[in-house]
């Protein structure tokens, strides 16, 4: 009898743990689905939108894009998400979920681009649209990915290079010795980040390049792989250090963004998503370094937003900062959707990235992407 | 050796004694070695600041080591203190944030929701005999999934320093003339002092030893054993309540979704430092220093140039190095 009792206590405590593990971000996000039958006119369609994760808020301002989608167009949405970017198989899970739901459509931003291949398969079987938002699916089966609504990341990170190099520009020029550039990126698995990372390497160097001076990229090995005609370390000019914390928290980004802001020839960081950022930040509170010029410190760049990057950018801590448009690829992604099933042409969008500093943060093309 | 840094232990063997000042003393000239190490080869890290960093990542670290010392004491675990700590302080968070309470009730919310959660695992593992492992693996994934839930996905950023009631950042480090000066380690250091006062010289203490020994035995000589095991992780409860608001003072937003994986820290520092996962051995001190084997290793690896792969392959090694060291010697000491 007690083994019975046990037994139950056991299961159902499982299966609580389950739901409440797995389940968290679904029941987050019950909320803004609402199936509410407010259609108006046009097709009664119903959408299923798997993100991935909800961690960042910066799911939270594509999931406000997709809710004004909802209303404007009159559909059904219901979005899920895991609770982390890096949990895979369940964000696997939650697609097979939503393509067995046998919805109108399926908008998807993808953790992982091989793992969610066979579910593409699958959608395609069943004649279900995918629409990739965020992040496209490069190997996608064929016609499973009617189009791919993302940043282009590797623009993306070239704009944070365009805007800090005027800073620093002079100080390269006037350097005794070599000055160093410091970046963190969170992963080195992701093609947002890796696009991100090497979108800013490459601007970079070319910049630096054009005004005579030498480069080399040190640091984590799988960009430096990727970095064309790399020079010599003892011998340029200009040293652009990349650092990938061992797990994706503020205190190892902080950690990592310590041992590159300690060096004395470190004139600029940039840190490529909102946690590396605020690694940054972080690690700044002891080091008290970061400055508007490298004269007087180190000229720091973020790149997404969250109210800690939103303060550091006003009060001038970080010279500015890249944000994505969440609401746009959100509200994008249900309009493709939408629009193919009402037998239109879609095509690919790549959104744009914007600079941010304390001077056009409140301007109306910036500001509802700057979540917080 | 080290013996007269020993405090006396009733209810456990002298030389179960012996043994831990053993391993504390050699895990704290491990400790100096690897920061000479370090040093030695960083310029950055033998930097005022760096110790300042790497003091601040500690707290939170060092308060979960703290209280899980109890029931890895029992013999059981607790996996919930690091999902936990981001629950708390979200929902602590949340309060001040959306709801404009002041950050100190804010903050007493958060210890109180850990020490909530400290007696749902203690009722689970000690009312309702599930394994301490499952139970607490449960309310780490409940945890997760609750403290997502209640701020809707939001990042939740404590009050600034420098904003209205941003005061509480400098419960833990304050700034004098520039200079940053890391006080929360006393606060650390007393709280030590108060637990290891706490297991060896009360009855709490020995019963919590008592239990992980031999659990049967202490329940026959008529000890409340169902209450002092529930209390062990409701110390447990309270102190992942207090690391979430070190954790809060430290960094600028709490991320839900996150946590996972800092009960390792904890566990793996507690270990280093000589608590034994089978129980009854162990003292709060060895898992102080323990932790900071951790955080050294988590710091100066960067600062020595090695990439993120070294750095968690080489940390593997110093747990299994630490685990090995115990199961040894308790090998030896049974066979003679």
């Amino acid at each position: 009898m007690k083994k019975k009792v046990l037994a139950v206590l056991l299961g159902g405590c499982m299966v609580a743990g389950l739901l409440a593990g797995c389940g968290g971000g679904k029941e987050a996000s019950s909320d803004n689905s609402s199936s509410d039958d407010s259609s108006s006119g046009g097709g009664d369609y119903t959408f299923e939108v798997v993100v991935k994760s909800f961690q960042s808020t910066y799911w939270q301002a594509a999931i406000q894009g997709i809710d004004a989608a909802k209303d404007e167009l009159g559909v059904k949405v219901n979005t899920t998400g895991p609770n982390a970017e890096s949990d895979i198989a369940d964000q696997v899970n939650m697609l097979n979920n939503a393509i067995s739901q046998k919805p109108d459509g399926i908008a998807l931003a993808a953790n992982d681009q091989n793992a969610v291949l066979d579910s593409l398969q699958d959608a395609l079987d069943a004649g279900i649209p995918v629409v990739c938002f965020d992040t496209g699916v490069p190997d996608a089966p064929e016609g499973s990915v009617i189009a791919t609504i993302a940043t282009d990341n590797e623009a993306a990170g070239a704009v944070a290079a365009e805007n800090m190099y005027p800073v620093i520009k002079d100080a390269i020029a006037n350097a005794d010795g070599q000055v160093r550039i410091g970046e963190v990126n969170q992963d080195a698995t992701s093609a947002n980040i890796s696009g991100r990372g090497m979108g800013f390497i490459n601007k970079m160097k070319e910049l630096i390049e054009a005004d005579g001076k030498t480069v080399a990229v040190i640091g984590n090995q799988f960009y430096v792989d990727q970095v064309e005609n790399n020079g010599d370390e003892g011998s340029a000019d200009v040293i652009i250090e990349v650092a990938v914390p061992a797990q994706t928290t503020v205190e190892l980004s902080a950690t990592e963004a310590s041992n590159i802001m300690n060096k004395d020839d470190t004139i600029a960081i940039f840190g490529s998503n909102q946690v590396t950022a605020e690694g940054v930040l972080t690690a700044n509170q002891n080091l008290n370094v970061l400055a508007a010029t490298p004269d007087e410190g180190i000229v720091g760049v973020g790149f997404d937003a969250g109210a800690t990057l939103k303060a550091a950018v006003a009060d001038g801590t970080l010279i500015g900062a890249v944000t994505q448009a969440p609401v746009d690829q959100g509200n994008l992604a249900i309009h493709a959707l939408y629009d193919y099933c009402e037998g239109k042409e879609v095509s690919d969008i790549a959104t744009d990235s914007y600079w941010y500093d304390a001077s056009n943060m409140e301007e109306d093309d910036i500001a509802p992407n700057l979540y917080d | 050796m080290a013996n007269k840094s020993v405090s006396k232990t009733a209810g456990t063997k002298k030389s179960f004694v012996d043994r831990m000042g053993g391993q504390q003393f050699i895990v704290l000239i491990i400790v100096i070695v690897m920061f000479i190490f370090f040093s030695a080869m960083s310029p950055g890290f033998r930097k005022y600041t760096t110790v300042v960093s790497i003091l601040d990542y500690s707290y939170y670290i060092a308060l979960m080591a703290i209280g899980v010392t109890f029931p890895l004491l029992t013999g059981g675990v607790d996996l919930s203190i690091g999902t936990g700590l981001i629950c708390y302080s979200l929902i602590g968070g949340l309060l001040v944030r959306q709801h404009g309470m002041p950050v100190a009730v804010g903050m007493i919310v958060t210890i109180l929701i850990g020490v909530i959660f400290g007696i749902i695992n203690g009722c689970l593992v000690a009312l309702m005999d599930l394994p301490p492992f499952l139970a607490t693996l449960c309310t780490c994934m409940i945890t997760r999934g609750f403290g997502a839930f209640v701020v809707g996905g939001y990042g939740i950023p404590w009050p600034a320093a420098g904003q209205d009631g941003g005061w509480f950042r400098s419960i833990f480090k304050i700034q004098v003339g520039g200079q940053n000066i890391p006080i929360g380690f006393l606060w650390i250091l007393l709280l030590v002092a108060i637990m290891s006062f706490v297991l060896n010289h009360t009855k709490m203490g020995r019963y919590t030893r008592a239990i992980g020994s031999n659990k049967e035995a202490t329940r026959l000589s008529g000890v409340n054993v169902k209450f002092y095991h529930i209390m062990a992780y409701v110390i447990c409860g309270l102190f992942a309540g207090l690391a979430a608001i070190a954790y809060s003072a430290i960094f600028a937003t709490v991320q839900p979704g996150s946590g996972a994986g800092f009960e390792m820290d904890a566990i793996g520092g507690a270990i280093v430092g000589g608590v034994s996962m089978s129980g009854a051995v162990g003292n709060v001190t060895g898992t102080l220093i323990g932790v900071f084997v951790i955080c050294l290793l988590k710091t100066g690896l960067p600062f020595i140039g090695l990439t993120a792969n070294w750095q968690q392959i080489i940390t593997g090694f110093v747990l299994i190095v630490a685990v090995l060291i115990d199961i040894f010697k308790r090998k030896k000491e049974s066979g003679k």
